[in-house]
């Protein structure tokens, strides 16, 4: 008996932690999604649904959600590609390599709100250097962060260039994971380097890819907030305004807590589906060694 | 041995409870920058070594935003601070949170303080229902910066700057300098989007005299309806796009800093931002080594010029059922509304005094005549007609209102929205939040 109760013993300090910062602030969310509130939280009234009917009838949070899935798209699918064509190039035996690895790996280790501000920075209208180089290269003075696409264009690159580095680092490890034999066998077959990337490394690579992709979601869908705060504040006329930039607004700028929290339910309902398709489909796909 | 120990240690700490009794008052300030974080902290020091039984603890809690986030979290948490500087949109959400003593209460309690030493603006702004509930603390008002050395580079007088919307646009065209190539590299005017633009939007509505929103701005019942999509609303709309469209006017992007920099950088000729700008301008104009002039805000030529609406904070009382607490929050915002403390305040900042005498006192020591950049910023707001429109609007759907004219002004310049498109559909946006928020009251 005494065996049984001493390894529950020993999660209780877990558990209580959990229960006060994520089950406790779960559970007020979904009543609270329930309710229309004051922002002082002195009037409180049972609306049921009315949160949820309001958010599906608003042009605003149908737009947001559009925006969040063009932005996570691209950002996903366009920086997997470029860390896999990084990483292939890093995984080279030339020297110094080391020193190419960090620089690629830094952007990763700094906050997203630092990278904000440094794109922010660069891409500024009159002082920035992107805007420099646009001006001598090509004549022109693309206004990044106030015109439609660009300002959702320059976010996707910013969170592209944050998030790289990670990438990187793991399709590396995934590359050189790969046995040299498989290469110099397909060598000899006569394979041509192209084939050997689309028949033995992208396969291979797979598991790698699925987690991934996975992680990258998760990042880019939440973790984009403090890029987009610093640098276009959801604007201009919210087109780079994701569902967690609104519920932000909604809940911390507009005072709107109901709202909000109806929000936050069909953002973490929409996660859980998210992962039940992926994990249920998903490994369909992958390739293991 | 031992009971004489536990008694004479339980005299020692009665007495230093009896003799010194200090009370600490908590005091929660969204001034940020390391010079107005430190000289709201002298100023709290001088305080208490003028009353060594009070102790202020002052601390700095980000953004107007997030100061009232964490007031509205202390509010539900029952520990709110004593005193605390609230937005001035956030009036209405403060009268209906039902934890703050009117400061007019105190007023009426205490004969040694006269509230009209109080800027008739800053006092009228607070005042709802007859009643003033906080205290004015930083105002500030829009004003125009402009670059005089560029100015007389176009060839435009600068000391006349334009007074109308007319004049401003052509004065911007010619201030615009393109390349060979034509592209610009010198636009004729700057602002920042996001929060900054709504301001200046209902700031030029209070200089058509035109009201935000229905029942006086909500100054005589909650205001029920908003009311800017008219012409006056509609010629501010076209008054920024037609600047931006035919590229003589940038957006420097959200907040203040964008178009600050923009303007220091000598990018562009005019800025609109705070009058709590003007140390910051005076500064970086003597180290760009150009000319800074202060133009008041223009207003269309046919329509007569009203006045300007006071923005910043004011500083709100928190009931804490604690007369010891609240007396002494008093005596300390009594103390931040003296002459003195308000000099030191205005002249380390550039908010102007919102203690008629402190203004009189600069005035007669020669500091507006040094600085004339200043005295444009007092007298700007003291110029003003006071009227509903110039008191300035009073909601607590202010915040979404905010957010939705600003995304109107977003619709137009990238043009998904004609101006009155984008103007109407600010107002419905409007009034389906003053719905919302009235609904609870």
């Amino acid at each position: 008996m005494a065996k049984k109760i001493f390894p529950y013993l020993l999660l209780v300090p877990t558990f209580i932690i959990i229960v006060i910062f994520i089950y406790y602030p779960a559970f007020q969310t979904f009543k609270l999604s329930f309710y229309k509130i004051s922002p002082f939280g002195n009037r409180l009234f049972f609306v049921g649904f009315q949160n949820f009917w309001s958010l599906f009838t608003s042009g605003q949070y149908i737009q947001s959600a559009l925006t969040t899935l063009i932005f996570v798209t691209v950002t996903v699918i366009g920086g997997l590609v470029i860390s896999l064509f990084l990483a292939l190039l890093l995984n080279e035996k030339v020297p110094g390599i080391g020193i190419f690895r960090t620089l690629i790996f830094a952007p990763y280790a700094i906050s997203p709100a630092v990278a904000g501000t440094l794109w922010a920075f660069l891409l500024s209208p009159v002082a920035g250097y992107v805007s420099y180089l646009f001006l001598i290269l090509f004549k022109a003075q693309p206004q990044w962060l106030t015109t439609y696409p660009l300002a959702l264009i320059a976010i996707m690159i910013a969170t592209i260039w944050k998030n790289l580095g990670f990438n990187v680092i793991f399709f590396l490890a995934g590359l050189q994971s790969i046995p040299q034999s498989y290469y110099e066998a397909a060598t000899i077959d006569g394979a041509n380097s192209f084939d050997r990337l689309l028949r033995i490394t992208i396969p291979l690579l797979s598991p790698i890819t699925f987690y991934l992709i996975v992680m990258n979601v998760t990042f880019t869908a939440f973790s984009a907030f403090a890029t987009i705060d610093v640098m276009t504040q959801g604007g201009p006329a919210n087109t780079t305004s994701t569902l967690i930039y609104k519920l932000y607004q909604d809940g911390f700028v507009n005072f709107n807590t109901g709202f909000a929290s109806a929000e936050s339910v069909v953002l973490i309902l929409i996660m859980a589906v998210f992962t039940y398709l992926y994990f249920k489909f998903g490994q369909k796909a992958v390739f293991y060694q | 041995m031992w009971r004489k120990i536990l008694l004479f240690s339980a005299m020692a700490v009665l007495a230093s409870a009896i003799f010194a009794a200090p009370v600490t008052i908590q005091f929660w300030h969204a001034m940020g920058g390391t010079d107005r974080i430190q000289l709201l902290q002298n100023l709290a020091n001088e305080f208490m070594q003028q009353n060594p039984d009070i102790k202020v603890d002052v601390q700095y809690t980000g953004s107007y935003t997030d100061t009232m986030t964490k007031m509205i979290a202390a509010v539900r948490a029952g520990n709110p601070p004593d005193l605390v500087m609230i937005y001035d949109i956030g009036t209405q959400m403060m009268i209906d949170s039902g934890v703050v003593i009117p400061v007019q209460n105190m007023i009426d309690k205490d004969p040694s303080f006269d509230i009209n030493t109080l800027v008739p603006a800053s006092r009228g702004y607070y005042t709802v229902g007859g009643k003033l509930y906080s205290m004015p603390f930083n105002s500030s008002n829009p004003v125009i910066f402009y670059n005089k050395t560029l100015f007389e580079k176009a060839g435009l007088d600068p000391n006349n700057p334009p007074t109308t919307f007319e004049e401003f646009i052509a004065d911007a065209k010619k201030l615009t300098v393109k390349d060979a190539n034509g592209n610009t590299i010198q636009y004729g005017f700057t602002f920042g989007s996001g929060e900054p633009l709504a301001w200046f939007f209902e700031q030029f509505m209070a200089v058509q005299n035109a009201l935000l929103l229905n029942n006086n701005n909500g100054r005589d019942g909650r205001a029920t309806k908003a009311v800017f999509a008219n012409d006056a609303g509609l010629r501010i709309f076209n008054f920024f796009n037609e600047m931006v469209q035919n590229g003589s006017a940038i957006n420097a992007g959200p907040g203040w800093d964008n178009a600050r920099q923009i303007f220091i950088s000598q990018r562009a000729a005019m800025l609109i931002t705070s009058t709590s700008d003007v140390n910051m301008m005076v500064k970086a104009a003597q180290s760009g080594n150009f000319s800074l002039g202060v133009m008041f805000l223009p207003h269309p030529s046919d329509v007569p010029y009203g006045g300007v609406i006071v923005g910043g904070a004011s500083l709100w009382m928190v009931n804490t059922n604690n007369t010891q607490r609240e007396e002494a929050t008093w005596k300390f915002l009594k103390f931040l509304e003296s002459t003195d403390a308000q000099i030191q305040w205005s002249t380390g900042t550039g908010y102007f005094p919102v203690n008629k005498n402190a203004i009189i006192k600069l005035l007669y020591e020669g500091y507006y005549a040094k600085n004339p950049p200043y005295l444009v910023t007092v007298l700007q707001l003291l110029m003003s007609n006071v009227t509903p429109a110039t008191r300035g609007g009073a909601t607590g759907a202010f915040p979404q209102i905010r957010t939705a004219v600003d995304t109107a002004f977003g619709k137009m310049f990238t043009k998904a929205m004609t101006p009155q498109q984008a103007l109407q559909w600010a107002q419905d946006q409007a009034n389906q939040a003053i719905a919302n928020y009235n609904s609870m009251y």
